[in-house]
């Protein structure tokens, strides 16, 4: 069975609204949730992830007392997101802190592009949660090969430059590029239409990531445009 | 049977089907570490959205697609044969000699193009993409006006209309160029020009200012948005410097088919498109070899020893999305020298990974220096090269007195990017400031 993963911005409309989106993401058939973290500077997300940043960060929530919450209203796996820039100073205690909460990955967007000279020491250091690797195009094949089976859960593969942004790209070529590099579970993710959603799964994909357009349709109608458009997706990736 | 002491390398026509390649050849799978992905500034609109109405479509997708070969469209593959590629390879005999170096010498020669410089490479595609996705008017930036001249003849091909913003030292400079773009079609607009905001801008600050590329692209990519109208880059993005890949794939098979392999590989820099283009094909797709890969660029825009490698932008207005890339920043105005095509502030982004390895090495050389360099080429071999391609020439002059001091027979390989008949005046006001002093 091919993977749904779901993006969230923690705390995101509102605390409330927050753990509602999670139970009906994991009703609706979502198989694993990513939530992020407001960095200061999300500098691989685009326009509406960024927009959701400010809205929570504005309200000035409890990261923690919210994940906590998370993790106790859903069971499905809860990867956290947020970058690596944000933490690198005490990356142990964060990596303890998700550790007690029962967090079960930390994926850093950041940390194969800035931070890949070094990056086997910050796998090191979150041993015990463990870490699901981000990848994009522009990283060259070899690296790919390196750390793809290293990848807790699944492999993430960003097809564009940035989130919910749809620049045009091919994603068939863009999957099966690195579809024969990765030894793990691989999920497409980045500005997906509805035919890139085929596209990716036919040239290989094991699922997909959907983020900016939970948040567009947490912006138009809340639970209930959330319920509706993660359904149809969940049947899409069925169908294919 | 080829002779190996015959000068120009690809005569028999039996083998330009072979030499000419049918892929473009994209490095970014083979770099050393991951290229940063273009960025958004952390406040203001979205430039990555933005790019999709200043980029023909398919240009952005190629930018984005990233794999390693990509197939040349026929009808670009056929407009590169009307335009004399494959380029020849020549062997530079008359300057080994000249140098009395065991060294062997050869030189791709892009000058051989129409507008006298590779620019045409990536030219030719851009517009071709532009045209088929029915867009009429073209706009682009030029310094010398090499880049300026391509686009020129690529629009006229298409029957496409263009709208050059050219670096004002360079318009006033080289009015040959700006007569050339003309004679092609193109409209031609002195930049810091009164067609654009910035460019108004820039002018009620000061009415006498030079012009810099930086500024030039966002006056080209301003009057592109405004009017619906399509932009088209000259270097540093990663799709130019693939359409460029056909300069060293090419050479490659040249020297195949003469049983020669390159020591050392020379171009010079500016944003790094005809470095990328001819280098990039032997560091990603020639690994048995130890080969040393040499960029050239001037001391007067001193990027290499001077610059920063850090996430800027690529025009001074700020219209595109961040780069990660060596650069003097963003509002760097070079002076008004000799060579206006290496007179840009930043550096293709996978260029500045190579060189922050050290897989590519660097030197950076002065006005009396390229003088000198160009003078010797021109009296041995015959060819004026553009000012630009002079700093590849001088670097291969070193290289092969460092290998006569060693007794090394290196084969040393570089890109004559351009000739420089058309910059003859400057070489000529460079002979007059020399002489004086």
């Amino acid at each position: 069975m091919k993977l749904l993963t779901a993006y969230f911005t923690l705390g995101y409309p509102s605390p409330s609204m927050f753990t509602k989106l999670l139970k009906a993401a994991e009703d609706s058939g979502v198989d694993i949730v990513e939530l992020g973290i407001p960095p200061r500077f999300a500098k691989y997300d685009g326009p509406l992830i960024r927009r959701s940043y400010e809205h929570v960060s504005r309200l000035g929530m409890d990261h923690w007392q919210l994940l906590k919450e998370a993790r106790r209203s859903i069971s499905i796996p809860i990867v956290v997101l947020t970058y690596l820039e944000e933490w690198v100073k005490n990356f142990t205690s964060f990596v303890n802190k998700v550790h007690e909460i029962g967090v079960d990955s930390i994926l850093l967007p950041d940390l194969l592009i800035d931070y890949v000279d070094v990056f086997e020491e910050y796998f090191e250091n979150a041993k015990r949660v463990g870490l699901t690797l981000f990848t994009s195009p522009s990283m060259p094949d070899k690296l790919i090969m390196r750390v793809s089976s290293l990848s807790k859960l699944f492999l993430y593969y960003g097809i564009r430059p940035t989130t919910g942004v749809p620049i045009p790209v091919d994603p068939t070529t863009l999957v099966r590029r690195i579809r024969s590099l990765v030894k793990n579970k691989l999920i497409v993710g980045f500005g997906l239409s509805l035919n890139d959603i085929a596209d990716v799964l036919k040239a290989g994909a094991d699922g997909i990531a959907v983020g900016s357009v939970l948040i567009q349709a947490i912006n138009d109608g809340g639970v209930e445009s959330v319920t509706k458009l993660l359904k149809e997706l969940r049947g899409v990736i069925d169908g294919v | 049977m080829r002779d190996k002491y015959e000068p120009m390398v690809n005569t028999l026509n039996k083998y330009l089907d072979e030499i000419l390649p049918n892929y473009w050849y994209n490095i970014v799978p083979d770099l050393p570490k991951p290229l940063p992905p273009p960025i958004d500034p952390p406040e203001n609109s979205s430039r990555i959205e933005l790019l999709q109405q200043i980029l023909p479509k398919e240009i952005l997708k190629q930018q984005f697609t990233i794999d390693r070969f990509v197939k040349i469209p026929d009808e670009v593959k056929e407009k590169y044969g009307v335009l004399g590629r494959p380029t020849p390879l020549y062997r530079a005999k008359a300057l080994e000699r000249f140098l009395d170096t065991p060294a062997t010498i050869y030189f791709k020669f892009e000058g051989a193009l129409p507008t006298g410089s590779h620019k045409v490479n990536t030219a030719v595609p851009q517009v071709f993409y532009a045209h088929t996705e029915g867009v009429d008017h073209v706009t682009t930036e030029t310094g010398a006006g090499q880049w300026g001249a391509a686009v020129a003849l690529a629009a006229a091909l298409y029957g496409v209309k263009a709208t050059v913003f050219m670096v004002k030292a360079s318009y006033d400079q080289k009015p040959g160029r700006r007569a050339l773009m003309e004679f092609y079609g193109a409209e031609v607009v002195a930049s810091p020009s009164k067609l654009t905001k910035i460019g108004v801008e820039i002018v009620e600050r000061n009415p006498r200012h030079p012009g810099s590329l930086g500024i030039a692209i966002s006056e080209a990519i301003e009057y592109a948005l405004e009017n619906g109208y399509r932009y088209v880059m000259g270097s540093v993005l990663d799709v130019v410097l693939m359409h460029q890949s056909v300069i060293g794939l090419e050479t490659m098979k040249q020297l195949e088919l003469i049983g020669e392999e390159p020591d050392v590989l020379v171009a010079c820099v500016g944003g790094g498109s005809n470095f990328g283009g001819f280098v990039y094909p032997f560091i990603g797709l020639k690994s048995s070899k130890k080969m040393e890969f040499v960029a050239a660029a001037s001391a007067e825009v001193p990027k290499f020893s001077k610059g920063w490698y850090k996430y800027d932008y690529p025009d001074t207005a700020g219209l595109l999305p961040l780069l990660k890339m060596i650069t003097l920043g963003k509002d760097f105005v070079p002076p008004p020298i000799y060579s206006g095509g290496l007179r840009y502030h930043g550096l293709a982004p996978s260029l500045s990974i190579l060189i922050a390895e050290g897989i590519v090495k660097w030197v950076e050389y002065k006005e009396s220096d390229i003088l000198e360099a160009a003078r010797i080429f021109a009296k041995t071999q015959g060819i004026v090269p553009a000012p630009e391609s002079a700093h590849a020439i001088k670097a291969v002059i070193d290289i092969a007195l460092q290998a006569k001091k060693n007794s090394e027979k290196k084969v040393i390989v570089f890109n004559l990017s351009g000739h420089g008949l058309l910059d003859i005046e400057n070489y000529r006001s460079m002979m007059l400031r020399y002489q004086k002093q």
